[in-house]
């Protein structure tokens, strides 16, 4: 690629800087939730049609590139006034309206047919009256929610719960099994990112990423190249199953696994201290030197992913086989809330989201009053001839809440109450319409480094015991009152030193 | 790398088969007791590996200590290796199991019987109340006698309990392995050594200790509020130069402020004693002191000069008991009246570096931590428990040293009324300094230094970019937002969390909808004619606490990890888990708005800009 060069050498999901910049990932934010990922490129001429370069259409309006690079983060983009209409094709378009353009840039894209060449004639971007989007910087949850799907995908809940838990630091390995979408890969890159190493034995935080799908593989290998985070993510095509978390034969030393496989419990006797039993019957290679994908000289946190029960009954059950301690399994159950404000009451005209009812007893007791006052002048009044002899009450009823309501708007009418539907109604929280009730199991486990006699040997010979000076923790009382005497004397001690020189120094001045 | 193995005077927390969690501070030479379970001392544990059992053994006649025992994970499994061995066989065959690590005295006699039933197991479940006192046929006499005399790490204790319970053979193997587990978290004397990280501080002060002085944070909630406030490593450390300024010079000589310098600083409200900041500092690596093996001599060294210094919480630690906490408290005057009368600050004759002028700072100009604080100190006491105190003056070497900047909300939003800020710096020529007394001297150049590191911090604070706002806090969010907004650089995520849901609702509101389009209407009375940086720093009214268009994407979320047991044949959600406050976090992304008027695009919205137009306009 030849722009590679060019690039900025640090991923913008790690170190963004202020401003967007050309050939880096942005997010558009269009709506609440509907998020774009987009490459930004330089205006270099005429691009697929458009005048102004690159250009994103979206139903919030057209957003020429240009107008989004070197702003700052999080800036609003007004949309731009952009010629879809002709785009492709030749000419009779005709300048019908081109009121607000000067003649110049209504050419132009007739003139640049095939202008490669004409690298300088990118035409102006003219602000459109309505429409704007935002564009942020990536950071692994806009990339969740944004990524184009190629599997499951383990959303900000699950991922930011299972780095705290398997102890993602800055300077870690981790292993993860398979890529699937890349959501995780991203967000544990982030976690374990301490800088990009400047040599190959230079040792930084690194996540090592095994995928067995070919083509999830070649796409995932592009985006990581195009997010700059090739140095810090080793992706690897394997079946981790049979060819196990070697990189070429040699130990990529994890303090934390990821596994999002069907099988965890296939891929586990790999990430051994020792060559597990049920892999030494298999047979020949017993002679070939084992290596462990495991960091020595650390306990190493894990975590599987697995939908079902049954998953996790086995996954669970080859742990204790392989040794895995502290086994803990949770599910996490995430809820988004909306506030909204809740109006109801008798004096909202009819709107969305209001409902005109009394939104009390006393609101409702005044208007039923109201409506039996009516109904009372309504049957004093001298009866005319006809139409009215045949009104029952229940019409009486009815034409007096009519009334009623009529007077109210009457009223709102003459006298508009302030509505501002901002401060107005209670404020409520609601959940979001489809909840996740389950993605998946969590299985967590520690693998506690490898402690041989020869260790302890050492380790006692260089810590020896008998010499205990004092206890803590947990005393029984005597021990306590005991410790507690000597220290009242010790200060006791301390303060008659104190006292005695005192005395000496008054002394001495006398 | 650290938490490779137990370092001395390491804080570390012990798990006990009771499932109490107890956080000590491992010294060499102690002796460290946990009650029932045993004595043993504390070098037994150091330079050990973490996340091993160990098993307290009985005292060796010739020897004055118990030994530990790492006890195999075969060992700890043994009972559900048997239950899965006999499930696969037949299961009429018998006792399974010949395993030694099973706690029974021999295969056969009462066991047998439940053994042989494990097959067919809910028959009788529910037709038998086993009052437990009733059917053991031990006496309490005979019990205590038996823990006192009983070896084997109490493994005998509770196969002599089992095969004294009268009714064992009328349990099903359910209620057996229920009894079981009863009794052996009674007994038997194991323990677990875990690292005081995060994540374990947080759950040992959550279940164990005072919640609400954590703002009940959960570990879901903490690994939210990380990962939505972008927390992470901010780019490799970048000093300011040393202006080399002389005694005599004041203010002027101060480092400049070199903004493009600053990158990846994240501002923090903290009120959970610290615990917050510690998690971030651990996601931008600067928690922990790395413990090269090389750097151990050196670290020992250090380790006894701080134990000297005494400055370690030891009202935190895990003395549940009144008298504990005396003798503690009277431990510490001890010590305190120790050093006063030991020169405080020998001089490291390592340091071979001329030493830096007064105005030097100290702090990195990228990775670091803003913690704005609302009394005159920051409470970060938790930080203690990773060898970090904010207060203490000298403080040997530790990460957090040059990335963590506090200052209070009056240094930053009147800067004018704080005396530490705003007195000029001392000065003196070189000739009267050195005719005053070492101590004069001292307190001369700790007042400059000072007022160096107090300037740098507020400047830089005041100049705002800073990536992220992480907050969890007492304080109003909508108080801390009108003054940390306008901090933030465009796009920085805001993540907040809080106990309970009420305060973000009232937060989330003064983005609604409604509330932007108003403004960007054009129409609102009070914003016409300000400018863009006006409104950024917008004051807030009545009906608009906050600027609407400064933050993007708000939204509000909990989460709640359910917690399963892993059996077989007993796989189920666990019956009950903490209550109390839930925690929901607040998140969005700063936002700079375009200036001027602006309408969104659509039919449906041009309405109801339009309706929200005429309406305060009317008014």
């Amino acid at each position: 690629m030849t722009d590679a060069m060019t690039r900025p050498t640090v991923s913008p999901f790690l170190e963004p800087g202020l401003r967007t910049k050309p050939r880096s990932l942005a997010i558009l934010q269009l709506s609440r939730d509907n998020l774009l990922p987009i490459y930004l490129q330089e205006a270099s001429g005429e691009h697929d049609g458009y005048a102004e370069g690159a250009v994103v259409n979206t139903r919030y309006g057209s957003f020429p590139h240009s107008t989004m690079l070197n702003v700052p983060w999080g800036s609003q983009i007004r949309a731009s006034k952009v010629d879809t209409g002709s785009r492709g094709r030749k000419r009779k378009r005709g300048p019908k309206d081109d009121a607000s353009r000067d003649d110049a840039e209504e050419n132009q894209p007739e003139t640049a047919d095939n202008n490669d060449t004409e690298a300088t004639g990118v035409k102006q971007a003219v602000a459109d009256d309505s429409g704007f989007i935002h564009v942020l910087p990536p950071t692994p949850e806009l990339w969740t929610q944004s990524l184009p799907h190629r599997t499951q995908v383990v959303y900000t809940p699950d991922y930011s719960y299972i780095l705290h838990r398997i102890r993602a630091r800055p300077g870690s390995t981790i292993i993860e099994a398979g890529a699937g979408s890349g959501s995780f890969t991203h967000a544990s890159v982030r976690a374990v990112y301490n800088g990009y190493p400047s040599s190959a034995e230079d040792r930084k935080g690194k996540v090592f990423s095994f995928e067995y799908h070919e083509e999830r593989y070649h796409k995932m290998k592009k985006e990581l190249t195009d997010h700059n985070l090739d140095g810090l993510v080793h992706l690897t095509h394997r079946d981790v199953y049979n060819g196990g978390f070697l990189i070429d034969g040699k130990s990529p030393e994890a303090d934390a696994i990821f596994l999002d496989l069907p099988k965890p419990w296939e891929a586990l006797p790999h990430l051994s201290r020792r060559k597990p039993q049920t892999q030494a019957k298999e047979g020949e290679d017993t002679a070939a030197e084992w290596v462990s994908p495991l960091n020595p000289k650390k306990a190493v946190h894990i975590c599987t992913f697995s939908p079902c029960i049954e998953q996790v009954t086995r996954t669970v059950s080859a742990m204790r086989r392989l040794g895995w301690v502290d086994i803990d399994m949770v599910e996490i159950a995430n809820r988004k809330l909306h506030t909204i404000r809740d109006r109801v009451g008798l004096h909202y005209q009819t709107d969305r989201g209001v409902n005109v009812s009394p939104h009390d007893v006393e609101e409702a007791l005044e208007r039923l009053a109201e409506i039996e006052e009516r109904v009372r002048e309504q049957a004093a009044r001298p009866r005319g001839a006809g139409e009215d002899g045949a009104e029952d009450a229940d019409t009486v009823m009815k034409n007096g809440d009519d009334a009623a309501k009529k007077d109210n708007d009457k009223t709102s009418a003459e006298q508009p109450p302030f509505q501002t539907p901002w401060v107005d109604g209670r404020l409520i929280t609601k959940g979001e319409p489809e909840i996740k009730t389950h993605t998946s199991y969590l299985v967590f486990a520690v693998l506690p480094r490898e402690w041989t006699e020869e260790d302890e040997a050492a380790a006692f010979a260089k810590h020896p015991c008998g010499k205990e000076k004092a206890v803590v923790g947990s005393i029984d009382k005597q021990t306590r009152k005991k410790e507690r005497r000597e220290q009242l004397q010790k200060i006791g001690d301390r303060k008659a030193r104190r006292k005695e020189r005192a005395e000496k120094i008054a002394e001495a001045v006398e | 790398m650290h938490h490779s193995v137990i370092k001395p005077n390491s804080w570390v927390a012990l798990k006990l088969p009771s499932g109490v969690t107890r956080v000590i501070q491992v010294t060499p030479n102690t002796s460290i007791s946990l009650g029932k379970y045993g004595t043993f001392p504390a070098n037994l544990i150091l330079e050990r590996p973490y996340y091993l059992t160990f098993e307290v053994q009985d005292k060796l006649p010739e020897e004055s200590f118990s030994r530990l025992r790492v006890v195999p994970p075969s060992e700890l499994y043994a009972d559900v290796f048997a239950e899965e061995d006999a499930e696969c066989a037949n299961p009429a065959a018998g006792p399974g199991s010949n395993n030694d690590a099973v706690i029974a005295t021999a295969a056969g006699e009462e066991f047998s019987l439940v053994d042989a039933e494990s097959g067919n197991v809910i028959a009788r479940s529910t037709q038998e109340v086993i009052d437990e006192n009733a059917r053991q046929k031990l006496t309490q006499a005979e019990i205590e006698e038996l823990k006192r005399d009983g070896t084997n790490a109490g493994k005998d204790v509770i196969a002599k309990l089992l095969l004294s319970h009268a009714a064992l053979d009328q349990k099903t193997s359910f209620s057996l392995s229920k009894y079981k587990l009863l009794k052996t978290k009674k007994y038997i004397r194991r323990f677990q050594v875990l690292p005081i990280d995060v994540p374990t501080f947080s759950n040992w002060q959550l279940e164990e200790r005072d919640a609400s002085k954590i703002l009940d944070i959960r570990a879901e909630m903490m690994g939210l509020v990380g990962c939505w406030g972008n927390v992470h490593y901010g780019g490799a450390d970048v000093f300011l130069e040393d202006p080399k300024a002389t005694t005599e010079q004041g203010e002027e000589a101060l480092a400049p402020l070199q903004e493009d310098l600053l990158a990846g600083r994240w501002l923090v409200v903290d009120d959970t004693g610290g615990l917050l900041v510690a998690a971030m500092a651990e996601r931008m690596g600067v928690l922990y002191k790395e413990d090269d093996e090389t750097e151990e001599a050196a670290e020992e060294e250090e380790a006894t000069e701080k134990a000297e210094e005494e400055t370690e919480p030891k009202q935190e630690s895990d003395t549940t008991s009144q008298k504990d906490t005396e003798m503690i408290d009277g431990q510490q005057q001890a010590a305190t009246s120790e050093t006063t009368t030991l020169p405080r600050h020998p001089k490291r004759p390592r340091d071979n570096k001329p030493r830096d002028s007064d105005f030097a700072v100290p702090f990195s100009q990228t990775n670091t931590i803003t913690v704005l604080h609302g009394a005159s100190q920051p409470n970060l006491s938790f930080l203690n428990y990773w060898n970090f105190d904010v207060t203490a003056p000298q403080h040997p070497p530790h990460p957090l040293l040059n990335h963590l900047l506090t200052l209070s909300w009056l240094q930053l939003l009147k800067p004018e009324l704080d005396t530490s800020y705003s007195t000029p710096p001392l000065t003196a020529d070189p000739e009267t300094l050195s005719t005053w007394k070492p101590s004069r001297r001292g307190n001369f150049h700790r007042k400059r230094r000072r007022y160096a590191r107090v300037r740098h911090i507020v400047d830089s604070t005041r100049a705002g970019n800073f990536s992220g706002l992480v907050c969890a806090s007492t304080m109003d969010p909508i108080s801390i937002l009108k003054h940390a907004l306008p901090l933030l650089a465009g796009g920085a995520p805001v993540a907040i969390y809080s106990p309970s849901l009420e305060p973000l609702a009232t937060l989330a509101d003064c983005f609604s909808v409604a509330r932007r389009t108003a403004w960007n209407s054009g129409h609102v009375a009070e914003i016409q004619g300000k400018t863009a940086e006006e409104l950024e720093k917008w004051e807030g009214s009545e009906q608009f606490p906050l600027n609407p268009t400064l933050l993007l994407g708000t939204s509000i979320q909990t989460s709640r990890a359910r917690r399963w047991q892993v059996l077989p044949g007993r796989t189920h959600p666990l019956m009950t888990e903490r209550g109390g406050a839930d925690g929901y976090i607040f998140t969005g992304w700063r936002a700079k708005p375009a200036e001027g008027k602006i309408a969104a695009k659509g039919k449906f919205k041009r309405r109801k800009v339009e309706e929200s137009v005429s309406t305060p306009a009317s008014a």
